[in-house]
């Protein structure tokens, strides 16, 4: 009796991991993880035959995960470094396959009590680097700038730094937190603080027009000027995965990529494709 | 850590106010000063758990263990290439390969790197070096202390991280240990036009990852690869090419180069003029190197990777490698003085291709083949009585056929089996051991742990 019921456990353990529903798993981008969990939800409603477990970390954790075998699709908020593309071709064989999402500016955020409404991006570099730290070098009040940006294993700090320090340091009183929601919230709080992150968290606080330099234009984090390229601080989010992708996980790709995946992008407030 | 504190920060603050909000009363001006001076703690405490946390962050400790057995068809001493000779007397062993410890404090553009190796027979030191980039392009850098040199790629590429248990055999004796002290120039921008190149250019002892330097002969060392993506075929094709160029002391008079010591007969002969004293042997490569990647749909990534390295090597007379750097009795990998024999000059060729298919994420196959001959102007026939030929000139190949299954992100099991074959010599060489293939397979279970 008793191994009959081993037997049948065994069975039923077996049946369950082979018959069950396909796991995708996701993981990666703190800037994404509403946006990933949002396509989720959708998705296994109307395919209850597909899980698919979305977690945050950052973008540099996600595509450790991929690295390390331990997630099938990694979000990311910039692209793969050149060291970490090794990594994956020395243990899998492969570049990876890089497809683009959506899209997202990169807002600066300031209390909705700060006077300033635009700055160039010199003038945001300066900030960050701490070479202005009072926002009367900038047109604002005599106050103290106080900085708040991301970790470093989030893409959007690597973004920043990339792309608006070019890629000189932080200045070391930048206040890092877990999460763009978290900078938007201390700025909230901080009347003198600045922070930066994606614009769909950008409820609730100003976000600054940006200038390229002192004689341009400046433009609003806005679906038009993201995709025209008049505003200076966008990117596209990304979605990695080891392999070409096939079976359920193309489709589910195939889905994101298409209206209704990216309808979404637009609900939560991040840019379509097109 | 900085998570657990803002949970158990968060969860303070909630019982507090839950304790505030469950009374019927209104909080007094008293209770919520409270509240907000448990806030204001919390928040200075968290800053300053931050700074620790931040500063811990940049320290890396990664490792790897391999605990392997190990079998071979020949009961006496062999698989010295395959994983270190047997003892005498013995075809089959359990052993610890590898215990890796590496620390690395990675402060972005500045890193200090150590790593020790711990295994039954004691604690080497194997990386010691510092690192900096410059901050303004971030694309050149400079590193000084014990290192990987920089030739060719499987140099580099870990045994925690390749398939095949060990290098081929033109790396295990061309650059014994892999590293050496020494410092180099390298230029790797990670980003914008440029980024698809890295160039590392070095100058080192030569005498070896943990030797005294004994001569004041400094050996360059430099290699430039390039990577090219091909995303819409999702391949990649790496290329490289390496150069040597050293020199080591030579102790005695003697200088024996390849010629006819008897008419007719290939071998060695001696240049014995006084002034070979002290004077610098030539030590030359020039390598090239290229890895292919490819996703086959279905299966898995392929990877196919082949390097081949030519050049002069000054060795010994009758060791059974001319390992580097030269000298008589060369049986460690780091003499650790002056080599005292004579020195032998010889032109060598290796190479090897190794292909790997993955198969899904958790298998690979490996088929592995290389070829080392430490004297390219001799063949098995040269090998006569009158010749003075030795071990250190025969020609071996060896084939490698592996499965691994990675168990985790942490194990991996791998099986690899080795058909090592030697050049077969003249039938009336003294070396009669060697007239026939040597029976020197190896097959090797490993599992290994890295984190």
């Amino acid at each position: 009796m008793k191994s009959i019921m081993m037997v049948a456990g065994i069975f039923i353990l077996m049946s369950s991991v082979l018959l069950g529903a396909e796991v995708i798993t996701v993981k990666g981008s703190d800037t994404m993880v509403i946006l990933a969990q949002r396509w989720a939800e959708r998705y296994m409603a109307a395919h209850p035959d597909v899980t698919i477990q979305v977690t945050g970390g950052g973008s540099g954790t996600g595509i450790s995960a991929l690295i390390n075998g331990t997630t099938d699709i990694c979000d990311a908020s910039r692209p793969m470094k050149k060291s970490e593309r090794d990594k994956l071709k020395q243990r899998f064989g492969t570049l990876g396959v890089e497809i683009k999402c959506a899209q997202d500016g990169l807002s600066i955020y300031v209390n909705e009590g700060n006077p300033i409404t635009e700055l160039t991006m010199q003038q945001i570099k300066d900030i960050y680097l701490g070479n202005t730290t009072n926002w009367q070098d900038i047109g604002g009040p005599n106050q103290r700038i106080i900085l708040y940006g991301r970790e470093n294993n989030s893409g959007t700090y690597v973004y920043f730094k990339d792309n608006v320090l070019d890629g000189q340091d932080f200045a070391a009183t930048t206040q890092s937190l877990p999460g763009t929601a978290a900078v938007v919230n201390a700025v909230a709080k901080d009347k003198w603080g600045v922070g930066y992150g994606g614009s769909a968290y950008g409820k609730g606080i100003r976000e600054l027009k940006v200038k390229k330099d002192a004689q341009s234009t400046a433009y609003a984090p806005t679906l038009e000027n993201i995709k025209s390229a008049e505003y200076p601080i966008s990117r596209y989010l990304y979605m990695y995965v080891k392999n070409r992708p096939t079976g359920k996980m193309k489709e589910y790709i195939d889905w994101i990529l298409g209206d209704e995946g990216q309808n979404i992008v637009s609900e939560v407030g991040y840019f379509p494709l097109r | 850590m900085n998570k657990l504190f803002i949970i158990s920060a968060m969860a303070a603050v909630c019982l507090v106010a839950a304790t505030v909000l469950a009374q019927e009363k209104p909080p007094t001006k008293e209770e919520l000063d409270e509240v907000k001076g448990i806030v204001n703690d919390l928040t200075e405490s968290s800053t300053e758990y931050k700074t620790y946390v931040d500063a811990l962050r940049k320290i890396k400790i990664t490792g790897y263990l391999q605990t392997q057995f190990r079998l071979t068809n020949l009961n006496a001493t062999g698989g010295q290439f395959s994983g270190g000779s047997f003892p005498a007397n013995v075809n089959k062993m359990f052993q610890v390969r590898r215990g890796r410890l590496k620390v690395n404090y990675d402060n972005v553009l500045t890193q200090f790197v150590i790593q020790i190796d711990a295994i039954q027979t004691g604690f080497t030191l194997k990386d010691a070096y510092l690192s900096l980039t410059e901050p303004w392009l971030q694309s050149f850098g400079f590193q000084m202390g014990v290192f990987d040199r920089p030739f060719g790629y499987e140099i580099s590429l870990s045994s925690g991280s390749r398939e095949s248990p060990e290098r081929s055999r033109m790396f295990q004796t061309l650059f014994p240990g892999e590293r050496e002290l020494g410092a180099k120039l390298f230029y790797a921008p990670q980003l914008g036009a440029m980024s698809f190149m890295r160039a590392d250019l070095g100058v080192f002892n030569g005498s070896g990852p943990t030797a005294n330097e004994f001569d004041n002969f400094k050996d360059v060392i430099g290699h430039i690869g390039i990577q090219l993506p091909f995303e819409e075929a999702t391949a990649a094709l790496d290329l490289g090419v390496s150069g040597y160029f050293g020199k080591v002391r030579n102790n005695t008079k003697y200088l024996w180069m390849d010629g006819s010591p008897v008419s007719g007969v290939k071998g060695f002969v001696a240049d014995s003029s006084l002034s070979n004293r002290g004077d610098g042997v030539t030590r030359r490569y020039l390598g090239a190197d290229f890895q292919f990647y490819i996703d086959v749909p279905y299966v898995g990534g392929l990877t196919l990777r082949g390097e081949i390295i030519s050049g002069k090597q000054p060795g010994a007379s009758d060791t059974v490698s001319a390992k580097s750097p030269n000298g008589k009795n060369l049986t460690t990998i780091s003499p650790a003085a002056q080599p005292t024999g004579p020195v032998y000059q010889r032109r060598f060729i290796g190479w090897y291709l190794n292909f790997v298919q993955n198969i899904g994420d958790k298998e690979q196959i490996v088929v592995k083949y290389d070829v080392y001959d430490p004297n390219s102007d001799v063949r098995g026939s040269d090998f006569i009585a009158a010749s003075n030929l030795s071990a250190a000139d025969i020609k071996y190949s060896t084939l490698g056929l592996g499965f691994i299954h990675h168990w985790d992100e942490t194990i991996k099991f791998v099986l690899y089996y080795e058909i090592v074959k030697n050049e077969v010599l003249n039938p009336s060489t003294s070396l009669t051991s060697l007239i026939g293939d040597v029976r020197d397979n190896v097959f090797t279970f490993r599992v290994q742990y890295k984190f």
